[in-house]
């Protein structure tokens, strides 16, 4: 089975980078910022005062799952702390949990293209089939039903997507989750909504809708969440990190809620895996939610600066690029020109393109291929780093392009 | 925050509360246990507001119930975070509102927060609750007696605490809390499934939509049907219901 299974290919270019000296990375998706102060002091006061030593349940702190739980309710999505919270090692954890869980051999997992890179070896880990879904391009990167259900065989198992995506910065909207859905139902299948951006909302997005008659209310957080629907609960697998939103990719933290039963299934292979997730983490989570709000809002208020700054750095690159600007998460995902790509003869495909530029340029960023078919003559480039690496990077790829001019 | 300090401003902070809770005697509903302290004050406060009135009844906002957030909740002041200059704002404000305010709640609901020994009794050198609801005593940790019977020590604690013609509320289902029956000259009421419970829980479902359940208290029965999931979720509604019933 590892035959299969490679090392990402995020991290291959990161791996790339480090071998070259003054690389400017707008690779790996990390933030720039580290942890906030009141969270690192969370983690430490546990440490001294002794409680990180241990294991905790399996599930987790139960504060924690508490507190998680009432911040979900905030967003109008409700679960059973005791019994339908596990908390993880990061959300990879939390994926590779629920598909080691759901799946049998050859189960087909539907995934978007282009989407976040390692969804693809958590599916194959559990020996799942992923199966791509095309997005569509035109329309912002949004689902295309229509092809969506074309994919589904007897076999589908499980659609796998992050909300808002990685790589586009798409925000999925209601109507089309809704169909989704309905796709679930019909084809009897479950739904793992993993919302790691859901915090970097850039333009105040879900406006409701109606139904019939009814109105239906703007989610509260600004994104719209198939969490909210109760009617699809026993077969929605919901998915946070706080790695992105509070600036703690090392600490390996994230959650999963899910209906009780599913949840009762999940725990045992979490358990397996990890026995539960690091503790000192756990109280480090905790704290994050209980004190950094005004950290996190900083954060949206940064991002959203370098989401502007990078779009203007493309604007002038508009013989290299062309591009949507991202909604939300802090990536874009610019389409090479073909005419620079006919300028081009040693190129044939991103990654190539991406090694040129690393190569030549001295900038890191993601072959849009390793996101999935549709994301070929792309490139991902991620604005969590500073304004200053932005700056640079784009000063680099202005001088590389000049001769194309 | 340095440990000076943070005693400084504990120390000031203690004394501003208890001159304000001097000068206007509130009713005070305290809450304690591992979890759901807040989903119960969350539900009591917006019971007892319906019979009160939104000015007349408080809780902590946030989950402020620590020895330095319980004072803030009472004040109703925000923290200073990690910011020298706004803890010396917060001091100000709280001075001032311990001695010049003209308004305060006539029932407060306070989460008492405990992490460890002797926890209870500072908090309650502070508040001295009227009446006190015990939740459950659960421990977070795989080896089973994890420090549980230190935080058992600490409810009692509070249950002590309580005057004769107080009144305290114990979770019947859990055995720790319902041993404190014992540690009280309370009036004890025992609210859970178990059949001896004062206020009695029968016939718990769990629908798409939430959950039903019956409720049985000083004779009248009736069916109940809540929007949330998990059992504290219906333990928080009989409580606030219950309280609000006998108060």
């Amino acid at each position: 089975m590892a035959d299969n299974i490679s090392l990402s290919p995020i991290k291959d270019m990161e791996l790339r980078a480090s071998r070259i000296p003054g690389v400017v990375s707008l690779a790996q998706g990390v933030p720039s910022f580290d942890t906030p102060e009141t969270i690192k002091q969370a983690a430490i006061r546990a440490i001294e005062r002794g409680k990180v030593a241990k294991y905790s349940l399996a599930p987790g702190l139960l504060e924690l799952r508490e507190v998680i739980t009432q911040k979900l309710e905030e967003e109008n999505k409700f679960y059973d702390f005791e019994e339908e919270v596990i908390v993880t090692a990061g959300s990879i954890e939390a994926i590779t949990a629920t598909m080691l869980t759901i799946l049998s051999p050859g189960d087909e997992v539907l995934v978007p293209d282009p989407t976040y890179t390692s969804y693809q070896p958590a599916i194959k880990v559990a020996g799942g089939v992923p199966v791509f879904v095309p997005l569509d391009e035109k329309n912002h990167w949004s689902f295309d039903i229509a092809e969506l259900e074309k994919r589904i065989t007897p076999k589908t198992k499980a659609l796998l997507f992050c909300n808002p995506n990685n790589p586009t910065g798409t925000i999925f909207t209601r109507n089309q989750l809704h169909a989704v859905a309905q796709m679930a139902i019909k084809h009897d299948f479950y739904i793992l909504s993993d919302e790691v951006y859901k915090d970097f909302i850039f333009d105040g997005f879900d406006e409701g809708s109606t139904f019939g008659n009814r109105k239906v209310e703007p989610s509260r957080s600004g994104l719209y969440s198939l969490a909210e629907m109760r009617g699809i609960r026993d077969r929605l697998v919901y998915i946070f990190s706080f790695s992105k939103a509070y600036a703690m990719t090392g600490w390996r933290i994230a959650y999963l809620a899910t209906h009780h039963e599913l949840a009762k299934k999940i725990l045992g292979t979490h358990d397996v895996l990890v026995t539960c997730a690091p503790v000192v983490s756990q109280y480090a989570a905790l704290g994050a939610l209980e004190m950094a709000e005004k950290d996190l809002a900083g954060y949206h208020r940064i991002y959203k600066a370098r989401r502007d700054l990078i779009c203007e750095r493309l604007d002038k690159l508009a013989h290299v690029f062309e591009y949507q600007k991202p909604d939300s998460a802090y990536f874009v995902f610019p389409k090479i020109k073909k005419e620079i790509l006919d300028k081009m003869p040693n190129i044939s495909n991103s990654k190539d393109f991406a090694i040129e530029l690393l190569e030549k340029a001295h900038v890191a960023t993601v072959p849009g291929n390793a996101f999935g078919p549709s994301g070929e003559n792309h490139i991902r480039m991620c604005f969590g780093r500073s304004e200053e690496d932005i700056n640079e990077a784009f000063d680099r790829l202005e001088k590389y392009f000049k001769v194309f001019l | 925050m340095k440990p000076f300090f943070k005693k400084f401003i504990q120390f000031y902070l203690k004394l501003y509360t208890k001159i304000i809770l001097w000068r206007f005697r509130p009713f005070v509903i305290a809450v304690a246990g591992s979890t759901n302290k807040t989903p119960v004050k969350d539900y009591s406060l917006k019971f007892l507001r319906e019979k009160y009135g939104a000015d007349d009844v408080r809780g902590n906002p946030r989950s402020y119930n620590t020895e330095i957030g319980l004072p803030l909740a009472i004040l109703y002041l925000d923290s200073g975070e990690s910011s020298f200059w706004k803890w010396l704002e917060v001091l100000v404000q709280a001075k001032m509102k311990a001695l010049f305010s003209s308004n305060f709640p006539k029932k407060l609901v306070l989460e008492l927060g405990v992490g460890k020994e002797g926890d209870m009794r500072y908090l309650l050198g502070m508040v001295h609750p009227d009446w006190a609801v015990v939740t459950n005593i659960e421990g977070s940790y795989s080896d089973a007696e994890s420090n549980l019977d230190e935080l058992q020590e600490e409810m009692k604690v509070l249950a002590k605490s309580l005057p004769a013609k107080g009144r305290i509320f114990l979770n019947f289902d859990d055995g720790r809390v319902r041993s404190l029956a014992k540690n009280t000259k309370a009036e004890v009421v025992g609210y859970g499934f178990s059949e001896d419970a004062t206020a009695k829980i029968s016939n718990l479902k769990t629908t798409v939509e939430g959950q039903t359940f019956d409720f049985e208290f000083r004779g009248k029965k009736e069916p109940v049907e809540i929007k949330k999931y998990g059992r504290h979720n219906v333990y928080a509604w009989v409580i606030a219901k219950i309280v609000k019933e006998s108060l």
